[in-house]
């Protein structure tokens, strides 16, 4: 059984097929980054995953149970978001923001227990917020407010983790810095992870297995070392891409034609 | 502390000059605690007249600044009053209906608040079937289906009331500002009072899920929250408490939208607190405001709805001045 298994997975918006026929299947454990040009349905594919979307057709599974039979909360206790766009409600205080993740535990009657609040206060010291707990959510930096985002979902204490582009807006060293975090999280919480990401870059240096997507199908499905030296890769951007090697490590790098 | 001023002085001040200790004293002897010292008409005054109109004044203050926190957190919108749905201008239309006497034998005291209650539920009935079918992609169509049910609904009111007699206009005039002077005696108090307590207490123990749907549609249900159900059901509690209340004393404005500013204001942007204190702060703020309605120009009395802005305004002005403004 994997961690995700997604099914000949179609999903439509009015008569836009946005994502079509996909089958994947993430193995426990595994990083899996979904790659591909603008409009190629990464974020349509993802949030199905996360079940924010239904299927048109196929299914969606997680931990062998399937999304479209399970409600919010059951959700919420298998398979957590950090969204692309995240929304900063003012006024809260970092601490909150995370404890929201333990809403699907604690229930919307109820404080956190003891429970919740060891896992909230795990948290925040593994992600380094402990020193931020009081402030305003509005008042963190770019780099922080990131690190929280992620924070109240492992505070949801989920097998698997969609992250739709977790970097955006991030300098090189927090996009850096927040990646390492997710790895080290991977490694330590036995996280199944399946996100987006532009950067082919560092697609490539974090994630076991990418999952290239063009026009809502699954063009290429592999190791990321085989994908990124794909032919596919570079016909579905439409350009010239050469990998180069630094110090072991693939480097993407864009060539005019 | 507020709330119990409001209420002695609910039951004190007045045109008929009655002291507060000898309220307190008469208040002490129902319970066998010494002996009263009112006459028998201070007596009627008090608990008759005054004191029913005070617990209505608490009810419809608290229910009405409960209902506009609830509708401002649920619809994520500052502007969101408890009348946003409708309920006022089906409110008014049915109290129209019944005070220019259409149909003949129905403009008595019982029918106006009757049909104002059935004007009011049908209004926001009608906007949630309009709009509550697409409330998975957003509340952005049920507000329009609001705006577009209370103006159909605003212009069969101004119709009704244009065809009826000058005494008529007067009376929906009236009843259009909002009073608490039809709550003598306890039997109004009593219709609503099941209603608006259940109400209250479902706006308000819903304002855990208030503070996580602050995330939006989608992160909330990500972490578990089913949103649409939680909205059915406060915008239900929030839409019969407050219709409950307009049908017994009209349409008092100012109260659902700015008491839950102020108290935003005051303790910060979380719906756990926020929603219980409206409550404390709208019912002490309405007898409070209803105490000058009713004693500034005696024997008559001032619109209440004029009173809760000239008086709200102010304050609200001071506060904000003083403070952060902070997000809804």
């Amino acid at each position: 059984m994997s961690a995700v298994d997604v099914e000949d997975l179609t999903v439509t918006a009015g008569s836009k097929t946005l994502v079509s026929n996909v089958t994947l299947a993430v193995e426990t454990g595994t990083w899996c980054t979904v790659v591909g040009p603008n409009g190629a349905g990464k974020t349509t594919l993802v949030e199905t995953i996360a079940g924010l979307r239904r299927a048109s057709h196929g299914s969606v599974s997680i931990e062998g149970h399937s999304l479209a039979e399970m409600n919010e909360r059951e959700r919420a206790h298998r398979v957590a978001l950090v969204p692309q766009h995240p929304v900063i409600p003012s006024g809260m205080s970092v601490e909150d923001y995370v404890a929201l993740g333990r809403v699907a535990y604690h229930g919307l009657f109820r404080p956190p227990g003891a429970n919740d609040r060891s896992v909230i206060e795990s948290v925040l010291e593994r992600l380094e917020l402990v020193e931020f707990r009081e402030r305003d959510v509005m008042t963190l930096s770019g780099g922080e407010r990131q690190r929280m985002v992620l924070g109240r979902a492992l505070a949801q204490s989920t097998p698997v983790i969609v992250l739709d582009e977790p970097i955006t807006g991030l300098d090189l060293r927090h996009q850096m810095d927040m990646l390492e975090l997710l790895k080290s999280e991977v490694a330590q919480c036995e996280l199944t992870v399946v996100a987006t990401l532009h950067d082919l870059t560092l697609a490539g240096q974090f994630a076991d297995r990418l999952v290239l997507l063009d026009h809502g199908e699954v063009k290429l499905d592999g190791a990321a070392a085989d994908v990124i030296r794909s032919d596919e890769l570079a016909d579905c951007y439409g350009m010239k891409l050469r990998v180069v090697d630094v110090d072991g490590a693939d480097v993407v790098v864009p060539v005019r034609k | 502390m507020a709330l119990l001023v409001a209420i002695v002085g609910g039951l004190v001040i007045g045109p008929t000059s009655i002291g507060t200790w000898r309220v307190v004293g008469d208040a002490f002897s129902h319970v066998g605690i010494g002996h009263s010292r009112l006459t028998s008409l201070q007596s009627f005054i008090v608990w008759q007249l005054r004191a029913p109109r005070m617990v209505m004044g608490l009810l419809a203050g608290a229910m009405l600044a409960v209902a506009g926190g609830t509708y401002q957190g649920v619809f994520r919108n500052p502007l969101a009053d408890p009348y946003l749905l409708g309920v006022a201008s089906g409110a008014g239309l049915g109290a129209t209906f019944a005070i220019v006497d259409i149909g003949h034998g129905l403009s008595t005291p019982t029918w106006t608040p009757l049909l104002a209650f059935v004007g009011a539920m049908a209004a926001v009935t009608a906007t949630w079937l309009i709009g509550g079918r697409s409330m998975r992609t957003g509340v952005g169509t049920l507000i329009l289906a609001g705006v577009a049910v209370a103006s159909l609904l605003t212009s069969a009111q101004t119709f009704l009331q244009q065809q009826s007699s000058a005494g008529s206009i007067t009376r929906v005039y009236i009843w259009l500002l909002g009073s608490l002077a039809s709550s003598t005696g306890w039997g109004p108090v009593t219709l609503v009072l099941p209603y608006v307590l259940v109400c209250i207490a479902v706006c308000v123990a819903a304002g855990r899920a208030l503070d996580v749907m602050s995330v939006g549609e989608d992160e909330s249900r990500s972490l578990g929250v089913p949103v649409g159900r939680i909205r059915l059901v406060v915008i239900a509690a929030s839409s019969l408490g407050t219709a409950a209340i307009v049908s017994v004393v009209g349409l008092i404005g100012f109260v659902g939208i700015i008491v839950p500013h102020i108290v935003r204001l005051l303790v910060g942007t979380s719906y756990r607190r926020i929603l219980p204190i409206s409550v404390i702060f709208g019912a002490a703020f309405l007898v409070f405001a209803d105490t000058i309605a009713r004693t500034v120009i005696a024997p008559s009395e001032l619109p209440l709805g004029v009173v809760t802005a000239l008086v709200g305004a102010p304050v609200f002005v001071v506060i904000l001045s003083l403070r952060r403004p902070v997000a809804v």
